[in-house]
Formats: structure tokens, C-alpha cells, sequence
């Protein structure tokens, strides 16, 4: 069937601000699917308030929201723009939700609007676990089964249940989250009695337990016409009981049989026929290897995490396609994008093997490391090999943390055991160690509950690895690079540096081939140039002649600290260099990208953005230069060994040269003071004894970090000496050899994060954005405001630093300078010659593709320049951050980075700005009536004034005893809510937990006694989803346009833009 | 990537060398009861990373006395037979290579692959097959047995004793070229019975049967192996197995009683025929699977639903 023609204009929903579990692959799906209806020639309307995603961009989608998902936006759009349909499969749990939602408020009638694809009625069908499970009944599939408890029938049930282990749930809790194993009927009664005794009237759910089965996926592809397929497998190495997104994937699945496969994918297309899914959807099955019995365990009917990994592992774009289907084709009329000749009608075959390994953020956050149902990873790499050994090894190569160098786990013998069989990202590396140690793999399995398969594969790579000896490079290096063992790890284990090996390799001519993702194994033609890297085969790859070539840099795994804002710069960055004329040539290892779309690059590299594979793409291409300003730290990182493999010109702009000295701090500072530019001063600790003597020239608060981390990393704000010891001590303790630094910090200084584009001599401003919270939280969690609200002196001293900047350290290309206010001064806090977190936003705020400029100055070209434009709105950007996924983590921010995304809040005015921006940190919102506050003696008198507003406009004020009196003191009254610990009641915990509080004012430094309580306080908040402020001024900005009456009015984005004339 | 056994096993791949796509081979042992005949079949297998650790695939192959090779680049031998089309090749662990030897398509392959005594399975069907056995996968015996009884008489028995006791025949797969003079006493027996009975099969059995009706059957470029076939009938898709070098004419087909029912979505090719008046059809795929998918399993309930409105015709 054609597509259906009265689809002119469709408002696609995006899936928001990144958060752990809804992260960059729906950027790459909602990418896709724009493009899917644009060639199709009908006009896209983009609602998402992510600034930082490709999607927003105005090159993807015609009109551009960045408004909150809310009925009413999604209404007025709507309305506004005439749209006809609504795609909502491309925008995670997000935007299913919203459709839900505005169904139930009867608004898809009274706007005459259609969903297109997967029926509203087959997603609930998917969505409510009762429904779900009595179809799947219905149709004979099997689900774990599960009854439902309530006071009176517990004993009874428990009796009776016959299928223990169990997962018991409260019906609080349903879905994922919160669920407790249970082994029989008397340790079920146990926690019932518990449970019920203070929550009579709720009921509990009990479900028969799958853990330690084997976890397998499906994605599956079904038509109107009810054709469907699956388009590749997918087996988790962890069993079930570890979320698949905290899972190690591989496709396609190793250890199935024929038999096994085909009866899970008859299962599938059964699944997804009674589900009625039009388009695409994941099915989760739980397979018992020991009867061959399986169940249906979950189904995702939309575009997932899982559909951008099986379209990067198998080639087959599900998303595009999907998108083809929703506008009414079938899988037979849509061609194959890889081959071209064929159509989408097929199931892909794959000639090699991928492994998923997700990344964690514990080297960031001091938190339990424990994996399991819910999902604590921000992002994710694969590894390409022709196979399983070589895939997994490339995959561990791109995490680009601490298992990238060594598979090793120091522990002792005696606690092995335990690091073994509990699921946790240390997991693979006790794995690993247990081999080393020479431990059974039958006993390693059991403990792990991987199969007995992959411990086998494990300890070949481990029997090669232990062969290394140290100080020469290994004669088997050809077989180890067959492996996948990386010029990293070879490097570490011989101790000769990744740079080493990789000249080693090089000057042997011990080269990958590059072979071609097809989609079919060889069978047909491709078309498409999708490569990875093997050893010891053919090239299938010829590199290109004719066009000048760049390298781009893709910025590796998503992380905290380095996110789907530096996918923009690289795509971006491609779009640029093709428009230029060149051929532009993508690596990167992260399958949630829109980077690694086939479709983006004129070639793309799915490899590793390590020393290694790069200097390989290099080589093999022979490239005339290498993009890294746009690819975060990972970039900036490879500057240097890339200048010393292929000289300091290979890097395109700022050169490594430049880039080194501004990242050594002693060298920066030196050059910062013969410039005449302030900076807070600083020293260098090299000993305990030294700490209070030096830092007592420089004065506390003082911020207190190790020389050897680089941005932002464990840096703490230093109030006391008693605390400052602790610190130092901690720091020499961890790194003996580097010293610590100590850098005043600039109390209740503004603080300005500057980015800028320069040719090496003029500065140009793209944007200067203000930090709602004073100088000293970090700049990606910070709230920040576009256009400050600075005076024009200031900006014009700003332009002055920049331009002087720019010319003596050359920067050509864009950078990003952090500076703090204070008495009128400027202090530069940090230059980094790189594209910033803040240029996306920056570059919609503005209507200027800044990335463009920037490249057009690195490769030479000139370029009209207007600085410093100014939007015809307010743009606040606010960080989300994971704290209900980490409950032992603090909420209190500092100069570590804790969030994982961003979104926008664009308004006529700064309050209207602001209210948009509160509606998507996902906390209760609205016209407050209670707030609680509690504040220490420090800041008490500062936020006397916000109280008295808060109390003028009509809020009652809860506060705890010292505030109490405080307030009492000075005339406001309040009632009392007491600490933890005291007697009386009500106490804060109960106040949170049921007083129906708006809001949480909680304002301690570090380093008052009150931290404990406040600790518990803090959390209390978050997991009642209420807003917390524990920052005076972000609390005033709030509040301020909360009770400012202002209506947000959605609006698109070029009405902000400067230059254009505004609609309405 | 799964299947090996089956395929490895598969009569019809008979004098054939399995160059496997998938890389790794062996992942998850080797299974008896996958097999699709008592030994393995084909004449050489060529792994890219064959899974030795239990060193089940090795046994099984020395089981047969067939050789293997592992370790090699079977992409790029892949992308060769792709240019060239389906090529002759030797495993050797000599230099000197015997380039002088026939072409195994020309060889009497079926009789090489079937038994020589006519085999039952009964157990009550309402219909009886007549099963011309080229070389039946065991499993598309198997699931012929869930529609009928079977009696299985093998290539080189001259199946015309057994009419009497069948209400349809049934042309099984088998290895090697349809218009082999090997099979010419089959055709001209199937010839004589379309439209006298219904006429069934599958894989070599659908090429038997067009030979039959007077069309011409050809050798493929390099076929279609593997599992992920897609067919149409001009309205739906359906995902299907296919183990098949050569492929009936279409155009050799104007004029006689067989009409196309499905094609290959990709290169047209001739993927079902049938005659609804004269009770024919047959399936150029696997519709049993194994491996592969069982999305037209149907075609089993089909053929079982003509022969069942024939024996009511009377």
C-alpha cells in the first residue's frame, strides 16, 4: 500500500531532556524518522525541549519547539500550525506518555488529529501489565505468573503460591523498581506482616521470579498489511535480574540453536500480531536453558534504547523504516537504504559479531556500584569484530575508562568470590581476575550466571593477555590484535604506552582491513560505506580519491560530563566539512548517535575513538586533517599523540601544541599573568605539612583538588582548616605522586560561560550565558540564562579577554572560556579550546551554526562573522539530574558534575523562560501553598527576604526548629517540623512524606553539622518528586516567576532568533 | 549464525563445499536430534572461527569423513562466489592441487543421498502420501507426517507400485541439478499424474514438478541459501528458508498448467507455482524450516486441504 497522502504535516514528539534510560538513541530514532517523512516531502513540526539534540536543529525538522511536552503545548502547536498527525514512536516513554495522556483528555477527538503507526489502543495493550498479561493468555504465550496480596488473603496466597522464588512489590512500586526476592511462603508472610502492619489498605504484588535466566531480545518489524519481521536477535551476557540496558548484549545471539530462535521468533511475530504494533517494537524473552521453556517477559511498542543498538548492529535503520510503515507502506515497497537494490522486506545476516558494554557514571558519583532491575548507566559502547572476542575487546577499548586499560580486579582471594556473583560494573573484570587466578569456568559461570560459552571465549583472551611481558613488544602481536586486544592495553601491560604500540604496529605495517556492515553478509551489493576494522582478512574498503578528507571525531560513550551535546558538534561539524566540499569521515563507537547513522558521514568508522583506531582510519584513508574540537575531552585527550604519530598539522585548528599548554595549569596560569588577566590564585600542595601554611596566603573558602584529574573532577569547596586537612589528605592518600592544588574561591561571585570562535587573531562571540547560582557549581549543572544580564561594559571586557585570548594561544576554531564576576572584576577560571556544552544551545538561541563557523576558521577558509547576537527572548537552560536512581547519592551541587542532560525553558521574558524550564526537571510543579525551609546560621539572614516573599504571596511556611526560631525572631510565623531524631512530631520525614509540600528549601554548606539531616531531607524530596532548592538564588528565579502570573504561550523557534520578525 | 547442523546434514547439499557467512560456527554444540539426515552431507565445510572448545563440530565432521577448514577469510570467499557465481573449489592440504576433476552438478547426486528401501510413517492420518524421496530432510518428512501418512519411496524404486495406496504425491528435496538425466524416469512419472492426483513438493520437488508440466528449469548465478528470504504473493511478505542453486523458468511456464504463486521480493525468482483445478503446488523454500522460520508453515495445511477436497471430489 502507498503512502497515505493526506498526511501533509506531522508534529513529531521528541523524547526531552537526556536522563538515565531515555538518552541519546531517541535523538538518532526522532533524527531519522524527521528525514523518513521530509523525503517524502511532507513538513515536520518538532516538539522537544532538548537543546542540546540533533533533532532541534532546523536542518532536521521544519518547525522547531523546544517547549515542554505537555497536553497544553502539545494543543496549542497543534492548533497553531495546523498539524494533521502526530508521530509519537520516536520519543521514548516520553512521548508515548503524552499521547496516553492527551488521549484520556479526550483531545485527539476535539483536534481532529491522528497518532500515525502503533494504535494508542496496542500501546496500552503493551503498557499495562494486566492487560498485557491477559493477552498473552489469551493467546497461549507464557508470562511469569503473578497474584495479587492484600491483608486479609495473604497467608492463604502465600500457602498456595507453588512457583518460589518470587519478586515481591509493593503496589507503590510497580514496574522495575523496588522489588525484593522471596524464597518461600514463611519469609513472604514475614515481609507481608511488616508491609501491611503500616499500610493496611494497600495490596502487594507477587510475581514468579526469571532471574538467572537468559535474557534475549527481539526486535520486530510488523506492517499494516501484517507482514512482519525481526530484524536481529539480541542475547544479554548478564542474565535476567540485570535491566537490559545495564546488560553486556551481544548480536546476534551466540549460544541459541536454530530450534530455540526459531520458536522465540515464531513467539514474536505472535507477540506483536495480537499486540496489533504498527511499526516497531522490542520483545524481551526469558529462556530456560535447562527445559528449553521460555516467557514473554516485556514489550516495548515504540522505538527503544534496543531498537538504535540492533539498527547500528545490524545496519537495518528500524526507525526510518518504522517511520515508512506509520505513513502506510509496506516492508515490501520500502528499499533497503544499505543496498539499495533490495527492499526492507528481508531479515538482516550478519558476517560478524557486536557487543554492547553500557557505561556507568561510578567513576563520577561515590555510590553503590550494585547493577540489577533499574537502570544506573548513562550510556554505551560497541564493539564490531568478525568475532565475539574481537567485538567485546573493542567494545572494552571504547569505554575509555579504567577497564580499557587493564581487565585486572585488585582484590584478595577471599573476596573474589563475592565480586563474582554480585551484579555490578566490576563484574567483568572479576571474571576476568577469577581466570587469571586459574579459577574452573563452570565455577565462574555459576557464580557470574554468564554461560559457560562466553567464560570460554573470556579466558582465550585471557591466556593471550597473561603471555605480555614487560618491556618488549609481544611477538604475537598479530595474534593478539586478532583478539581485539588494544594497543592500550598491550601498552599497559608492557608498560611501552598505547603511543608505543601504536608506532610499533604502524612501523611492522601491522594494519586492520576494513570490512563493510551490508545488512547481508555478502550476499548483495552495498551501497552504503558503514566500516569496521578486523585483522588478518581482505580490505573490502578502498579509500576514496578526489576530495580533500577530514576526519571527525565522534565523542565516544555518553557520560556525565561529556553527553549528546557533543553529537551535535560532530554532526554538525560533518555537515559543515561536506557543504565545504570535503569528504567527511566519521569515527565513533557509541550506537545511541545520530554520529554513527550511516547516513550522516560520507564514511563511517565504527570503531573505538581511541589513539589506536584513529591513527588506523588516518592511515587507511590517508586523510588531510583531523576534526577533535568537537568531540569533548576524548578529543582533546588524542591531541598530543596524535601530533607526535603524524605531526602537530594533522590536527585541524587550535594546534596540540596550544592545546597542551592551556590544559597545564602552571604554564596557562604563567601566560594568563603576563596578559594582565586575573585568575583566582592558586598553589600547588605537595605535602600535608605545606597545605596550611600555603593555603592560608590564599584564604578559604578555598576549592581543593587533585592536579591529576582533569575537569571538574573531584573537587570539593573547602569552608574550615579542619576540613581542609581531611581533603588533602584524601588526595595524597589516592595520588601520592601528583601534587594537590588549592584555588580561591570567589564567594558569591557571578559566574559567565563564554563561548567563541576565532580565525587565530580575532575573537568572535557566539554567546555569553550567566549562571543563575554564583561562582562554584559546576558549569553543566549550573541553571543558566542566555542573554545575561550583564552591563555593556562588562560584555565589551569580555569580547577584549577572548579576542587577547584568541591571539596568543591562536585558538582557530571555537573554544569555551569560563570567567567569575566579582567587585567588577573578571577572573578567568577556565579556557578550554574545545567546543563547549553550551555551543547547541548557544547556536539555536541565536539562529547561527556556530560549528560551521568554527570549522570554516579551522580549515582556512574566511567568513563574515557578526559576535555576540543577541535573541529576542529569554533562554534558560536547566541540568536534570539521576539522583532517584542513586539514593546514597547527595543531591548537594559543587564543582563535580552530577547531571545527565539538559533542556530549555525559551520565553518572552526571563519568567517565562523560567517557569518552562522548571516544568522539565521533572518534580511537582505548580502555584506553591507549603514550603518547608530550613537553613543553616550562615545563610539564615540571606534568606530571611525570600521567606517574607514566599509568606506576602500566600505560602505557609514549614521550617525546622533553629529556622523556626529564626524566623519567629524576626516576625514570620511557621510551623514547626523537628529533626530526625527528635521525639516530638510531626518530624521533617513525615512533613515530606505527607505534609503535600510544593517545595524544599534547603540551604547548608558543606561542612555545617546540619549535612546528616539534610542529607535525609534532600532525599526525602527527590523521592517524593517535590522541588528542592538547596540554592538561594535558584530558589528566588523560581519563585520569582511562579508568582509573576506570566502564561507560557508555546512558540517556535525562529520567533526568538534574532533578525527574524516575530509571528504573534 | 544458528543452523549449522542442519544445514551441514541437509541431503540436498550434497557434493557441495558450505562456505559459512556467519563467523563463528560450533557456538552451541552439535545436536543429534538436529540432524536432518544420519551423517553429515555436504563435501567440505570452510569456517571463518569454528567453536572448538568441546570440539563437537570436529568430531561430527571426522564422524563423516569430511573434511573442514577453519581460519579462513569467508567474507571475501563469499564476495567471490557473489562475482563469479557458484564456483568449484578443493580443500587440500597439498600444494599440488587436483584441478581435473568432474563437476559434482553433473554427478547422479540423489541416489548418492537416499536410502534403497521403501520406508512407512503411519500413525492414522485421514490422507496418504505417495513421498518421491530425492533426499528428505528429516524434518520436512516429519512435518508431512503431521498432514498425512507417509510412504517414502526412495529415488531409483519405481514409485508407480505405490499409487494404488496414495491420494497425492509428494516430491521431496534433494541435492544437484533438476534436469539431470538421473531424475528423467521421475519427471515423465509426475508427468503422467497431474492432474490425475494431487501433485506436491518441495524445494527439488517444485522443479521436478515444473519439469514435468513442460517448463525448463536453470542453474542460478549463486542461488539463494539461508534463512532470511523474503517472498511475496504480490500482497503479503512472508520471511522463508531457502537452499536453492537452480530455479524454475518463468517464462518457460506461458502455455503450461502452472501459475506463479510467489517470487522472490528481490530478484523475481519463482518461489511457489500451483494449480488449483489440477491439485498442484509446490514451494521452491523450505516451509518446514530447519533451520529457518516457519512464517508459510501453512503450505503444509494447504497442501493437506487439496488433497482432502480431492478425496471428497472422488
Amino acid at each position: 500500500m502507498p503512502a497515505d497522502r493526506t498526511i501533509r504535516k506531522v508534529l513529531v514528539i521528541g523524547a526531552g531532556p537526556i536522563v538515565i534510560g531515555q538518552a541519546a538513541e531517541f535523538d538518532y530514532s526522532g533524527s531519522q524518522a524527521c528525514f523518513a517523512l521530509r523525503e517524502e516531502g511532507i513538513s515536520t513540526v518538532l516538539l522537544n525541549p532538548n537543546p542540546a539534540s540533533i533533532q532541534t536543529d532546523s536542518e532536521v525538522a521544519d518547525r522547531v519547539y523546544l517547549e515542554p511536552v505537555t497536553p497544553d503545548s502539545i494543543e496549542k502547536i497543534i492548533r497553531s500550525e495546523s498539524v494533521d498527525s502526530i508521530l509519537a514512536s520516536v520519543g521514548g516513554q516520553t512521548a508515548l506518555n503524552s499521547i496516553l495522556l492527551i488521549r484520556r483528555l479526550g483531545m485527539l477527538d476535539s483536534l481532529g488529529t491522528r497518532i500515525l503507526g502503533t494504535p494508542v489502543e496496542s500501546i496500552e495493550l503493551a503498557e499495562d501489565r494486566k492487560l498485557f498479561h491477559d493477552l498473552m493468555g489469551k493467546i497461549g504465550e507464557p508470562v511469569a505468573r503473578s497474584v495479587m496480596l492484600s491483608r486479609e488473603d495473604y497467608g492463604m496466597i502465600a500457602d498456595d503460591i507453588d512457583y518460589y522464588p518470587v519478586i515481591v512489590r509493593s503496589s507503590f512500586s510497580l514496574g522495575g523498581s523496588g522489588g525484593n526476592i522471596v524464597r518461600d511462603s514463611s519469609a513472604l508472610k514475614a515481609v507481608c506482616r511488616d508491609y501491611f502492619r503500616s499500610n493496611p489498605e494497600q495490596s502487594m504484588e507477587v510475581e514468579e521470579s526469571l532471574a538467572g535466566m537468559i535474557e534475549l531480545e527481539y526486535e520486530v518489524i510488523r506492517d499494516s498489511q501484517d507482514n512482519c519481521i525481526t530484524v536481529c536477535n539480541m542475547e544479554n551476557i548478564d542474565p535476567m535480574g540485570v535491566h537490559t540496558g545495564e546488560s553486556m548484549v551481544v548480536t546476534p545471539a551466540q549460544t541459541l540453536s536454530d530450534c530455540e530462535h526459531n520458536m522465540l521468533r515464531d513467539s514474536a511475530l505472535r507477540v506483536i500480531r495480537a499486540l496489533g504494533i504498527v511499526g516497531a517494537c522490542n520483545i524481551q524473552f526469558a529462556l530456560n536453558r535447562g527445559d528449553g521453556s521460555y516467557h514473554v517477559v516485556e514489550v516495548n511498542p515504540r522505538t527503544s534504547r534496543s531498537s538504535a543498538l540492533a539498527s547500528k548492529a545490524s545496519g537495518f535503520p528500524i526507525a526510518r523504516v518504522s517511520t515508512k510503515i506509520a505513513m502506510g507502506y509496506s516492508l515490501a515497497e520500502i528499499r533497503n537504504p544499505v543496498t539499495r537494490d533490495t527492499y526492507a522486506a528481508f531479515e538482516p545476516a550478519m558476517d560478524y559479531v557486536t557487543v554492547k558494554i553500557p557505561r556507568w557514571p561510578f567513576d563520577k558519583f561515590q555510590v553503590d556500584r550494585t547493577i540489577g532491575v533499574s537502570m544506573k548507566s548513562i550510556g554505551e559502547v560497541m564493539g564490531i569484530g568478525r568475532t565475539f572476542e574481537e567485538a567485546f575487546m573493542k567494545a572494552v577499548s571504547s569505554l575509555e575508562n579504567f577497564l580499557s586499560h587493564s581487565l585486572r580486579l585488585n582484590v584478595p582471594d577471599s573476596r573474589l568470590e563475592s565480586y563474582l556473583s554480585r551484579p555490578s560494573d566490576l563484574q567483568i573484570a572479576a571474571v576476568f581476575e577469577a581466570i587469571f587466578r586459574g579459577m574452573k569456568p563452570e565455577r565462574i559461570a555459576e557464580l557470574s550466571g554468564y554461560e559457560t560459552y562466553f567464560i570460554l571465549k573470556f579466558s582465550g583472551i585471557a591466556a593471550k593477555l597473561s603471555g605480555i611481558e614487560i618491556g618488549q613488544v609481544p611477538e604475537n602481536l598479530e595474534e593478539l590484535k586478532e583478539l581485539g586486544v588494544s594497543d592500550l592495553s598491550i601498552g599497559s601491560l608492557t608498560r611501552l604506552g598505547e603511543k608505543g604500540i601504536v608506532r610499533a604496529r604502524l612501523d611492522r605495517g601491522l594494519l586492520p582491513s576494513f570490512r563493510i556492515i551490508d545488512t547481508c553478509a555478502g550476499e548483495f551489493r552495498s551501497q552504503t560505506p558503514y566500516f569496521y576494522s578486523t585483522y588478518g582478512e581482505q580490505d573490502d574498503v578502498i579509500a576514496t580519491s578526489g576530495k580533500k578528507k577530514v576526519l571527525i571525531l565522534g565523542a565516544g560513550p555518553n557520560r556525565i560530563g561529556q553527553g549528546v551535546e557533543f553529537d551535535y558538534c560532530s554532526v554538525k561539524a560533518v555537515r559543515a566539512l561536506r557543504k565545504l566540499g570535503y569528504s567527511a569521515i566519521m569515527i565513533n563507537s557509541n550506537p545511541e548517535t545520530v554520529s554513527t547513522d550511516f547516513d550522516v558521514s560520507d564514511r563511517l568508522f565504527f570503531e573505538p575513538v581511541t589513539l589506536e583506531h584513529v591513527s588506523n582510519v588516518i592511515v587507511k584513508e590517508k586523510v588531510d586533517g583531523v576534526m577533535i574540537q568537537f568531540s569533548g575531552q576524548t578529543g582533546q585527550n588524542l591531541a598530543q599523540g596524535l601530533s607526535e604519530i603524524f605531526g602537530g598539522d594533522i590536527v585541524l585548528g587550535t594546534s596540540p601544541d596550544m592545546i597542551e599548554m592551556i590544559e597545564n595549569r602552571a604554564e596557562f596560569s604563567g601566560r594568563l599573568a603576563e596578559l594582565g588577566l586575573r585568575q583566582p590564585e592558586f598553589t600547588s600542595l605537595y605535602n600535608l605539612e605545606d597545605a596550611l601554611e600555603k593555603t592560608a596566603l590564599i584564604g578559604l573558602p578555598a576549592i581543593v583538588r587533585s592536579s591529576f584529574v582533569i575537569g571538574g573532577r573531584s573537587m570539593d569547596i573547602i569552608y574550615d582548616v579542619e576540613e581542609l586537612v581531611q581533603r588533602v589528605r584524601d588526595i595524597f592518600t589516592e595520588n601520592p605522586a601528583n601534587p594537590a592544588i588549592v584555588s580561591r574561591y570567589l564567594e558569591d561571585a557571578m559566574e559567565l560561560d563564554v563561548d567563541f570562535v576565532s580565525d587565530g587573531e580575532r575573537a568572535y562571540i557566539c554567546g555569553i550565558m550567566e549562571h543563575i547560582e554564583e561562582a562554584g557549581t559546576h558549569s553543566g549543572d549550573a541553571t543558566m540564562m542566555f542573554p545575561p544580564s550583564i552591563p555593556d561594559v562588562l560584555t565589551e571586557e569580555i569580547i577584549r579577554i577572548t579576542t587577547v585570548i584568541s591571539s596568543e594561544f591562536r585558538i582557530t576554531g571555537i573554544a569555551n572560556l569560563q570567567i567569575a564576576v566579582k567587585d567588577g572584576a573578571v577572573y578567568i577560571i577556565e579556557l578550554n579550546a574545545r567546543a563547549s556544552r553550551t555551543v547547541p544551545v548557544i547556536a539555536k538561541a541565536t539562529g547561527i551554526d556556530w560549528v560551521e563557523v568554527a570549522v570554516k576558521f579551522a580549515t582556512g577558509n574566511t567568513v563574515a562573522v557578526r559576535g555576540n547576537a543577541i535573541p529576542r527572548g529569554v533562554f534558560v537552560k536547566v541540568p536534570v539530574f539521576p539522583f532517584e536512581r542513586f539514593p546514597d547519592l547527595d543531591i548537594l551541587l559543587g564543582p563535580e558534575m552530577r547531571s545527565t542532560g539538559e533542556g530549555v525553558g525559551i520565553g518572552l521574558t526571563r519568567e517565562e523562560a523560567t517557569l518552562k524550564a522548571f516544568m522539565l526537571n521533572r518534580r511537582k510543579y505548580g502555584r506553591p501553598s507549603r514550603v518547608l525551609v530550613t537553613v543553616d546560621d550562615r545563610r539564615k539572614e540571606a534568606a530571611l527576604e525570600l521567606v517574607s516573599y514566599l509568606v506576602q504571596s500566600g505560602v505557609s511556611i514549614l521550617s525546622t526548629p533553629g529556622t523556626h526560631e529564626f524566623l519567629k525572631s524576626r516576625g514570620i510565623p511557621s510551623e514547626i517540623a523537628y529533626k530526625l531524631e527528635d521525639v516530638r512530631k510531626p518530624d521533617v520525614a513525615t512533613v515530606i512524606e505527607t505534609g503535600d509540600l510544593s517545595a524544599v528549601i534547603n540551604l547548608l554548606g558543606t561542612g555545617s553539622g546540619t549535612l546528616r539531616d539534610g542529607f535525609e531531607i534532600r532525599r526525602l524530596a527527590i523521592s517524593k518528586n517535590i522541588q528542592i532548592f538547596t540554592n538561594l538564588k535558584l530558589a528566588w528565579a523560581y519563585f520569582g516567576a511562579i508568582f509573576s502570573g506570566t502564561e507560557p504561550v508555546p512558540r517556535e523557534l525562529s520567533d526568538y532568533q534574532p533578525g527574524n520578525p516575530r509571528r504573534t | 549464525m544458528t543452523g549449522y547442523t542442519e544445514i551441514m546434514t541437509d541431503p540436498s547439499y550434497r557434493g557441495q563445499i558450505m562456505v559459512f557467512a556467519a563467523p563463528t560456527v560450533g557456538n552451541y554444540g552439535w545436536k543429534r536430534d538436529h540432524m536432518e539426515s544420519d551423517a553429515v552431507q555436504v563435501s567440505g565445510v570452510v569456517t571463518r572461527s569454528a567453536y572448538s572448545a568441546a570440539g563437537y563440530l570436529d568430531s561430527a565432521l571426522k564422524e563423516s569423513g569430511i573434511p573442514g577448514i577453519d581460519r579462513v577469510d569467508t567474507r571475501s570467499l563469499v564476495l567471490k562466489i557473489r562475482e563469479k557465481g557458484t564456483v568449484r573449489g578443493v580443500i587440500s592440504s597439498r600444494m599440488e592441487i587436483p584441478w581435473d576433476f568432474p563437476d559434482p552438478m553433473k554427478l547422479d547426486l540423489v541416489s548418492e543421498v537416499v536410502s534403497n528401501e521403501v520406508s512407512r510413517i503411519s500413525s492414522g492420518r485421514k490422507i496418504t502420501a505417495l513421498v518421491v524421496d530425492a533426499g528428505a530432510k528429516k524434518s520436512l518428512l516429519k512435518r508431512m507426517s503431521e498432514i498425512a501418512d507417509l510412504i517414502v519411496v526412495p529415488h531409483g524404486i519405481d514409485p508407480a507400485g505405490y499409487l494404488g495406496e496414495a491420494d497425492f504425491i509428494f516430491v521431496s528435496n534433494g541435492p544437484g541439478d533438476p534436469s539431470h538425466t538421473s531424475l528423467e524416469p521421475t519427471v515423465k512419472f509426475i508427468g503422467k499424474q497431474i492432474g490425475k492426483k494431487p501433485v506436491t513438493g518441495v524445494c527439488l520437488g517444485q522443479q521436478v514438478i515444473a519439469l514435468a508440466s513442460g517448463c525448463t528449469t536453470y542453474k542460478m548465478r549463486y542461488g539463494h541459501r539461508g534463512s532470511n528470504h523474503a517472498v511475496t504473493d504480490g500482497m503479503n511478505t512472508w520471511i522463508t528458508s531457502h537452499n536453492h542453486g537452480y530455479a524454475v523458468s518463468e517464462s518457460s511456464m506461458e502455455g503450461s498448467c502452472l501459475n506463479v504463486l510467489q517470487r522472490d521480493i528481490n530478484d523475481g525468482t519463482v518461489e511457489m507455482v500451483g494449480n488449483g483445478e489440477a491439485g498442484v503446488l509446490a514451494a521452491q523454500y523450505h516451509p518446514e524450516g530447519a533451520p529457518g522460520s516457519h512464517d508459510l508453515s501453512w503450505f503444509f495445511e494447504r497442501v493437506k486441504k487439496i488433497v482432502e477436497d480431492s478425496v471428497a471430489r472422488g
